[in-house]
């Protein structure tokens, strides 16, 4: 995928870390919210003064899916699909991948983040932690 | 004026069908056509259009109903960008009128020409760099939505077969719909199709088609000299939580999306829930009709498909839905497909629905987008009073 200038200002920061196997998202330098998707203001204060801070990785599956049927012919299917809710309080979509037994993880089971390679670019997922 | 003096006197739909031939522009014209024969007017009888421009032509700059103006060739007082069609142009359109800007105005849209290859709808999967990599699409967010309402109140996933069957029989029934002909189908039928995305299967989703859809908005007084009974707009109310298919859908914030408009619009209206007599709700998969029972204060939480199989949603019960067999059988199309709700309803208030009119409706409900897409609108059609 190709990002316009715009983009690139905005996030470009986002995948130059996952490139380095780091997930990071915005945090608001004045009132301390952590948000995602990145926007130009904060979308608790609207303040501008915030910065990628470096995630732990891990947090708690939000809802999860099996997609059977892909949008687009060229994805292999089936995969897994969801909404992760990391530690730091903040969430994003995402794909599952390994885990016990390839299992869709259920609500609320424990993840950390891991790394696909894609279309040249790296691309968070998300494993199940086994106890 | 008031709301209630707002009425839509035209309704036009072209075939609907999987595939068209023609363009966007094309079969939006279609409508339009239609809808103006319907109120028995001109399109020099216009002076207001809300309708976007999907090309060719037009200007590059900043596409939109203003070129329309170049095609119409009248002058036009008043024009909306409204997005999508359906309610939210009706409002805009209603605004225009109630502060003197226009007095009719044609509200057109559609999509033909761009389906196909085996890619859903490209509108239904944003290009957004942190939704295309996972491969999600307009079903799988309304999956992640489904999931966790099916954690908790897993009994209704046979109440979603039913209600998929149930609307999908009813396009069954439909000459005009897509899926004509089609069916019928038993709950069963619909938990054994091909899964999509859990927990939905083909059968639980709807369509995606090609066709357009048109109405046209005046004013009561003049609706009154028109071919038809008016169906004047007795009240709406549209809700915007976020942009849609970006960031994901939290069950808790958008399971409800729908209440703080349905009261604006029974408020308005002096009316409720129980004097509703047919519900053209959106219903884009099987619990989307579920969840809008209990959104829009029809039962509680948790109680929607309930609700549905006690109250009787087909054309028999009472509480006839998607009384054209709606997106699930008879068209989704796309920015066009809020307005064929619309057009539906007007048909069922004035008693032109012909073979699937429902006896003695006189207040129907028509509404728009749902959970997932993290907005939605609703508007109530009367007869005029």
């Amino acid at each position: 995928m190709t990002l316009s200038a715009e983009a690139e200002a905005l996030t470009g920061e986002f995948w130059a870390a996952a490139a380095r196997h780091e997930l990071v998202r915005p945090v608001c330098r004045d009132c301390g919210r952590n948000f995602f998707t990145p926007q130009i203001a904060c979308p608790q204060c609207l303040s501008e003064n915030w910065s990628y801070e470096r995630s732990s990785g891990r947090g708690r599956v939000y809802s999860a899916t099996v997609v059977h049927k892909a949008a687009t012919p060229d994805v292999p299917v089936p995969f897994r699909l969801g909404i992760v809710d990391l530690d730091e309080g903040w969430s994003m979509l995402t794909t599952f991948v390994d885990g016990p037994g390839g299992r869709l993880p259920a609500i609320g089971a424990p993840v950390e983040v891991t790394w696909v390679e894609q279309d040249g670019r790296t691309v968070p997922a998300f494993r199940e932690i086994v106890p | 004026m008031k709301l209630q003096d707002v009425a839509i006197v035209g309704v036009g739909v072209t075939p609907q069908v999987k595939r068209s031939e023609k363009n966007s522009l094309q079969v939006a014209l279609d409508a339009a056509k239609l809808a103006l024969a319907d109120a028995g007017l001109s399109h020099t009888d216009l002076d207001g259009i809300a309708a976007r421009w999907p090309g060719p032509g037009g200007t590059e700059l900043a596409p939109g109903s203003a070129d329309w103006s170049t095609m119409l060739g009248v002058p036009l007082s008043w024009i909306g960008d409204s997005y999508p069609q359906g309610i939210p142009a009706l409002v805009d359109a209603a605004g225009a009128i109630l502060t003197g800007q226009a007095t009719t105005i044609l509200i057109t849209g559609g999509q033909a020409g761009v389906l196909g290859g085996g890619k859903v709808a490209s509108y239904t999967r944003p290009g957004n760099e942190f939704v295309a990599p996972f491969g999600a699409f307009t079903a799988a967010h309304f999956a992640l939505v489904a999931q966790r309402h099916l954690a908790r109140f897993p009994h209704a996933r046979q109440g979603m077969a039913e209600i998929a069957a149930t609307i999908r029989n009813v396009g069954s029934t439909n000459p005009d719909a897509v899926m004509y002909g089609r069916g019928p189908y038993t709950a069963e039928d619909v938990l054994a199709a091909p899964p999509v995305v859990d927990p939905f299967t083909l059968l639980d989703l709807c369509l995606a088609s090609e066709g357009g859809a048109a109405v046209v908005v005046t004013t009561l007084e003049r609706a009154r000299d028109l071919r038809h009974p008016p169906v004047v707009l007795l009240g709406a109310g549209m809700e915007w939580l976020r942009q849609q298919y970006v960031d994901p859908a939290r069950y808790e914030e958008v399971w409800s999306i729908g209440a703080k408009a349905a009261r604006k619009a029974f408020g308005q209206a002096g009316l409720g829930p129980s004097d509703v007599d047919v519900a053209q709700l959106y219903d884009v998969n099987s619990l989307e009709v579920a969840r809008q029972f209990e959104a829009l204060g029809f039962c509680g939480e948790g109680e929607g498909t309930d609700f549905a199989l006690a109250t009787g949603i087909g054309p028999d019960g009472k509480l006839p839905t998607c009384t054209d067999g709606g997106l699930l059988s008879f068209s989704h199309i796309g920015w066009g497909a809020p307005t064929l709700k619309l057009v539906e309803a007007v048909h069922q208030v004035r008693g032109t629905a012909g073979a699937r009119q429902i006896p003695g409706a006189e207040v129907a409900l028509a509404a728009g987008a749902g959970s997932a897409a993290q907005y939605y609108n609703l508007a109530l059609l009367g007869r005029a009073r």
